[in-house]
């Protein structure tokens, strides 16, 4: 097999993540690409989350996708919400202690999901226990169930450990992720280094573990090693195993951030956790500096702060979502008034409200475009996959400093907590660019002059020999307020046209927007994360006989007009579709906005869970072959 | 124009005659001049209002930010620089109304920042609304009915969110503010100083011959404000909090409590990032000549804890 998927369920607190951590270090070990996803509720114990992992020989997997090789639950809750996925061959691994529970002995279960448990199982005449649904998934899906005795699993391994069994009942989410490794060919050993990494120092722990794969693999028998991958092709020497809050955190330290504030909010908050985990920037002994990392009071305390510090010089940014992000707009506002080089990385989740808050989207483009009053100049970059994430990290930094300018790096919950396998990222030609300083300023330095263009030199606070003044009133050239109408009349156009000198510099095609060339039957056009799903739908369907290509728009302000409007003239008109996961098709709107070019056919979704590959290749389908100009997306648990 | 030492621009101070804010300019100029610190070392922070205009009429660095955002701003502008000298302005409405939450956070963090409320019990530059430190049931010019919310207390506020240097002053009686001024600016930690600010246009009961009748300095009556050991703190504290009741005829101002025992901020990032002091984020060199200095070797160091090497075999 070229790859292997994999869903793993059990209630939220049970230990999914480190499943997720585990087994994508052990893969990559082997030399093995993972991609691998987590769905979760706002919650802390006790609620269903899973993770979905792809293992590949070859290439990373860039998106979720439909039909599992192996379902593993942890509990009988994971059983009733995914029996459904499984499709021909899919081996169901469930804990045969818990054949006859029903989901009505289940309280954690929403009750819309109850009842469509038992509606399904119903009409095929099947009971509603976890028996019947298994059933139901052998005998209608054609899936292979394979009961493990957890009890008994666990009684043998307090036997092997010498531990009484409450104790070893904590190593119980180990049994789904030994028996995915166990079907997959995974050594014993291999598992062993992803528990060493996750658990460093915890000796007990790691044994434990290792001990507990061993019984597993036992149990499997004859299944062990049945769904072998093969041998991978040409791994690199070495992988970082990250998810894309992980990613941008290193991206902002090679881009020279040094200081990051913060206020908690899913699911922006690992990226800062990450950075202050690496605060002291040690090379091989040697120390490169540090970044302060600094919860702050709110959102409006933590951007304020960025701004602040960059007014010194020190490289600074904010990480947050959807409503931490409406609390900083007034400061935002105040930033591009004075031309204060803040990033601010946005990472999108279900709104509005608190919305879906452990959920993903695409629904804050016009939040991060149009928020605030006044006009300003801001620029507005969005990543669709963690390499992207890592230099548009860079790249942030360095145009609003270039540009002198508040800058959104856009980013969602998809990506921000899907690990991956990354190979170390090249930093060939990645530069820091500071911008125009005013380095050798003097008493006569004036903040805001616009004698030689819209861009003045910077000096920074407490440089010396230099005194400035800000303010978010209008200003005249020293900073100091003014309303007199021709000093407002120079100085909002020179603000606004900070962003046209920007256009003429960052590249359109290329850098602004990507087109990915597969063939002329249809363009899909998206954005962020949307790009995995488009790419592998592409792909899926060239095998199928139907040709197409993916426009990825990349940076929304300022908006690369001319060759998006270039590119969707090269289409036929009824074969250019949006995908997006949001309702409003916004960035399809804003396509419409700046080239007058509007998209009539959309693909769409907004449940929260992101475009799986096959839902989104039959929904092209539909359009191209169909005469659909609509389609809206639901698959996911 | 050269360098002025005198920290006076040559902007108009366009606040009414007779506003108590030209008391307080005064005396952070004169202190600021005392205190022999260059201009450049200096930035004044301040929110929206009357009292918001302070920097532009200073000659040091200035930062006019938003309603009530006064702290967290310089709380950047100090994290990234902790050798500057960082001074906050802000009214009663910006620093303890839209901001309290801010305004709380810092004395809990005991960064080195001075914070000076101009406390004119109104929103000046709205013309004259109740603000948090006007008590219930009084009328002031503008009001049209009389204010039904109770006061905030500033100093009982700070003492009991942690600042470690709290004073009070009065804006017409220069002298003793400005040696205030000089003291916070020395004291290593969160200070408050709240200063009895008239406004002349919108606040005809808290006047300035209302307040000479009243005022008396702590110092004349030996209070000892300072605390020497960490042992003395809740005795003083609490002593603090019950001088900071005394209001009505007799109003004391000066400095209630002082405690130079506590570690600050800066402190406790320096003992996890030992290189803060001296290369604090703003002065870190980040690129030799554009290249950035975390190159693919450093990335890898930094974050070795993610890199996983691929074992070769079979
Ligand atoms: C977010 C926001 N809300 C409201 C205002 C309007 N506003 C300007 S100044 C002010 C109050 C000023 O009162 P205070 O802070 O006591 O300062 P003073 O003018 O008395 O010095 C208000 C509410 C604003 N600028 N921003
Ligand atoms: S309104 Fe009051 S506080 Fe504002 S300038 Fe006039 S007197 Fe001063
Ligand atoms: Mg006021």
């Amino acid at each position: 097999m070229e790859e292997a998927r994999f869903l793993l369920g059990g209630p939220q607190g049970a230990g999914l993540e480190t499943a997720a951590q585990v087994l994508t270090t052990a893969y990559a070990v082997r030399g093995y690409r993972v991609y691998s996803m987590r769905e979760y509720f706002s919650n802390i114990k006790g609620r269903h989350s899973y993770i979905l992992v792809r293992v590949n020989a070859r290439r990373l997997p860039r998106a979720p996708r439909e039909g599992p090789d192996i379902i593993a639950g942890l509990d009988a809750e994971s059983v009733f919400t995914h029996f459904t996925e499984a499709r021909e061959g899919t081996i169901l691994v469930y804990d045969s202690g818990q054949a006859g529970v029903s989901p009505e002995r289940i309280p954690s279960m929403e009750r819309e999901l109850r009842k469509r448990v038992r509606e399904t199982l119903s009409r095929g005449g099947y009971p509603p226990t976890v028996e019947g649904a298994v059933t139901y998934a052998r005998d209608v899906l054609g899936a292979r169930p394979l009961p493990l005795d957890f009890r008994g699993i666990l009684g043998e391994l307090s036997k092997r450990l010498g531990i009484p069994a409450f104790k070893a009942k904590r190593f119980a989410n180990t049994i789904i992720i030994a028996a995915v490794a166990g079907l997959t060919g995974l050594e014993v050993g291999d598992l062993r280094e992803g528990f060493e990494r996750r658990f460093p120092g915890r000796r007990d722990v790691v044994e434990g573990n290792t001990a507990l794969v061993e019984v597993v693999y036992d149990a499997l028998g004859d299944l062990r090693g049945s769904l072998a991958l093969d041998e991978p092709l040409e791994p690199p020497g070495e992988y970082f195993v990250v998810s894309g809050n992980d990613v941008v955190a290193m991206g902002k330290v090679v881009g020279g951030l040094r200081i990051q504030t913060y206020y908690p909010i899913t699911p922006a908050a690992d990226e800062s956790f990450m950075l202050e985990a690496h605060e002291n920037l040690d090379a091989d002994g040697s120390s490169l500096g540090g970044v302060v990392v600094f919860q702050t009071e709110d959102e409006i305390a933590a951007i304020s702060a960025a701004i602040g510090a960059a007014l010194t010089g020190a490289r600074a940014a904010t990480a947050t979502s959807g409503p931490g992000f409406d609390l900083m707009v007034e400061a935002l506002g105040w930033a591009g008034m004075n031309e204060a080089p803040v990033v601010v990385t946005y990472y999108q989740r279900g709104g509005p409200s608190t919305g879906l808050p452990t959920r993903g989207g695409q629904q804050d483009l016009y939040s991060a475009l149009f928020s605030g009053h006044g006009e300003y100049p801001r620029i507005v970059v969005a990543s669709g996959d963690h390499e992207e994430a890592f230099y548009d990290a860079v790249k942030a930094l360095n145009w609003a400093e270039r540009y002198q300018l508040p800058v959104i790096h856009l980013l969602d919950k998809f990506l921000a907590n899907s690990i991956v396998t990354l190979e170390p990222p090249s930093l060939e030609g990645v530069r820091i660019d500071r911008g125009l300083l005013a380095g050798s300023a003097g008493p006569e330095y004036r903040r805001f002059d616009k004698s030689g263009g819209p861009i003045s030199p910077r000096a920074l606070l407490g440089q010396e020999g230099v005194v400035m003044w800000y303010t978010g009133d209008e200003h005249d050239e020293y900073g100091h307020i003014s309303e007199d109408p021709v000093n407002r009349r120079e100085m909002h156009r020179a603000r606004m046209r900070k962003l046209e000198v920007a256009a003429s510099e960052i590249p359109e095609e290329g850098e602004r927007a990507v087109l990915y060339e597969g063939g002329s039957d249809f363009l899909l056009v998206g954005w962020g994360s949307v790009k995995g799903a488009a790419l592998e739908a592409i792909e899926l369907l060239r095998g199928e006989g139907l040709r197409g290509s993916y426009l990825h728009l990349r940076v929304f302000e300022p908006f690369p007009s001319r060759y998006v409007l270039e590119v969707l003239r090269s289409f036929e008109e009824d074969r250019v579709i949006a995908v997006e996961a949001n309702y409003l098709a916004q960035a399809a709107r804003l396509v419409a906005m700046n080239t007058g070019y509007r998209v009539a056919r959309r693909i769409l979704k907004w449940t929260g869970r992101p475009i799986y590959v096959g839902e989104l290749s039959r929904a092209i389908v539909r359009i191209v072959e169909g005469g659909s100009v609509e389609e809206v997306l639901d698959y996911g648990a | 124009m050269g360098l002025r030492l005198d920290y006076k621009t040559d902007l108009w101070v366009d606040w009414c005659p007779g506003c108590g804010n030209f008391g307080i300019l005064t005396a952070m100029q004169k202190a600021l001049a005392e205190l022999g610190l260059k201009p450049w070392e200096v930035v004044i922070v301040s929110g929206i209002g009357c009292s918001g205009k302070t920097p532009h009429f200073i000659y040091a660095n200035g930062v006019h930010t938003l309603h009530g955002r006064a702290i967290p701003f310089a709380t950047g502008v100090k994290l990234a620089r902790p050798d500057l000298t960082v001074i906050v302005d802000g009214g009663d409405g910006d620093l303890l109304g839209i901001g309290a939450g801010h305004f709380v956070a810092l004395g809990r963090r005991n960064l080195d920042i001075t914070v000076i409320i101009h406390d004119n019990q109104v929103y000046g530059l709205t013309k004259g609304q109740a603000s948090p430190t006007l008590p219930a049931g009084v009328k002031t010019k503008a009001l049209p009915k009389p204010n039904l919310q109770d006061a905030v207390n500033p100093l009982a506020l700070a003492l009991s969110s942690g600042y470690t240097f709290v004073a009070r002053a009065f804006a017409m009686d220069v002298e003793h503010l400005k040696e205030i001024i000089k003291a916070a600016v020395k004291h290593r930690g969160s200070a408050l100083i709240d200063v009895l600010q008239p406004c002349v246009t919108y606040n005809d009961l808290y006047t300035t011959p209302w307040y000479r009748k009243r005022v008396y300095k702590l110092e004349d009556e030996g209070w000892d404000p300072v605390v020497r050991d960490p042992s003395e703190r809740p005795v003083k504290l609490a002593r603090a909090i019950e001088k900071a009741q005394e209001w009505g005829d007799r109003i004391p101002v000066g400095i209630f409590y002082q405690d130079p025992t506590r570690d600050t901020l800066e402190d406790r990032i320096a003992s996890r990032i030992p290189s803060y002091r001296s290369l604090p984020p703003a002065l870190q060199r980040i690129d030799s000549n554009g290249t950035p200095i975390v190159g693919e070797r450093e990335l890898k160091a930094i974050f070795r804890d993610r890199l996983i090497r691929v074992k070769k075999h079979h």
